[in-house]
């Protein structure tokens, strides 16, 4: 893993964008079909996954993701909270669909910045030399 | 029918990767392990778990344990041979002195990792970095290895007494100096 292969980074270069694209379907399409939050976010964390198997020693902000993490958490919740006790009176059709799309969501960064966390600790803290 | 065939593969592979002895194998293993399990997981009518696990199971965890496996120790081995002698290769493949190298390594909880090298002795000995180098010329084994490195006296023992009639020559040497021997 420490020399990088030609073929292996021009490959994931190429396929960044699809995965990127899959995990943001899967996410946004949770509440219709198979996947959600979860999934979607673990599709996402591949990439910054795959990109330390093509550049090890490129350095990822961990302190960013790590507030990011936390605020979404705030938000994840939040939002629900306000949403069932702010409008008690009639839940219609389209504010469910929102409500469903924007948890999703939430929680699929929420999983991505989880994932891209842990795995980056254990590649630089307890991994050794990179 | 396919999913009996499947689930049977499934025990199959764990058994497999149960009882390997070398560690990277196992892991390799494993990602087919779940990589079959979240074809089952489809084939049993639950997409998202199977993404899941795909994901999950067969990316990340497999990537985690090779980074893991770093922290092991590991411990290279160069093989050089003369690349004009004709029954190298199935002396490489197949070798009884190489196969009893790696068992010892395995008891002592290290990593054995050879690498089958053309190159001369001595740019290996002067570029790269190994813990042992082997090089056979004519049924003579010659063994580099470093003064500091304290598994050698071991294995020196352990070459002695099972390969005594091999012709083994165990060369220590200082970093730095240039070999002549």
């Amino acid at each position: 893993m420490t020399d990088n292969s030609e073929i292996i980074t021009r490959m994931t270069g190429l396929l960044y964008p699809f995965i990127l694209l899959f995990g943001f379907y899967i996410i946004l399409n949770g509440h219709a079909s198979p996947g959600g939050g979860f999934q979607g976010g673990a599709v996402l964390a591949a990439v910054f996954i795959t990109r330390y198997l093509v550049d090890p020693n490129r350095c990822i902000r961990l302190r960013t993701l790590k507030t990011a993490e936390k605020i979404l958490f705030v938000c994840i919740i939040l939002y629900p909270t306000f949403f069932l006790f702010s409008a008690t009176a009639n839940h219609t059709e389209l504010m469910n669909l929102i409500y469903l799309i924007a948890m999703n969501f939430l929680i699929g960064l929420k999983v991505c910045s989880g994932f891209t966390i842990i795995f980056f600790r254990f590649a630089f803290y307890e991994g050794g030399i990179l | 029918m396919t999913t009996n065939i499947l689930l049977i593969t499934l025990v199959v592979l764990a058994i497999i990767a149960l009882n390997t002895k070398k560690l990277r194998r196992a892991v390799v293993y494993l990602g087919v392990f779940s990589l079959i399990s979240s074809f089952l997981y489809l084939l049993y009518g639950a997409p998202d778990v199977a993404i899941a696990e795909a994901v999950i199971g067969t990316t990340i965890t497999t990537v985690l344990y090779l980074v893991a496996l770093k922290k092991y120790q590991i411990f290279t081995i160069y093989f050089c041979s003369d690349p004009n002698d004709p029954n190298r290769r199935n002396l490489t493949n197949n070798s009884p002195f190489l196969n009893s190298l790696e068992s010892f390594l395995v008891k002592r909880e290290m990593e054995p990792q050879i690498i089958y090298s053309e190159k001369p002795i001595k740019t290996i000995l002067t570029q790269d970095k190994f813990d042992l180098a082997i090089c056979q010329t004519d049924q003579k084994f010659w063994i580099y290895g470093s003064v500091d490195d304290y598994q050698l006296d071991a294995l020196e023992d352990h070459l002695l007494t099972n390969h005594g009639d091999l012709n083994i020559h165990l060369i220590r040497y200082t970093e730095g100096d240039d070999n002549e021997a």
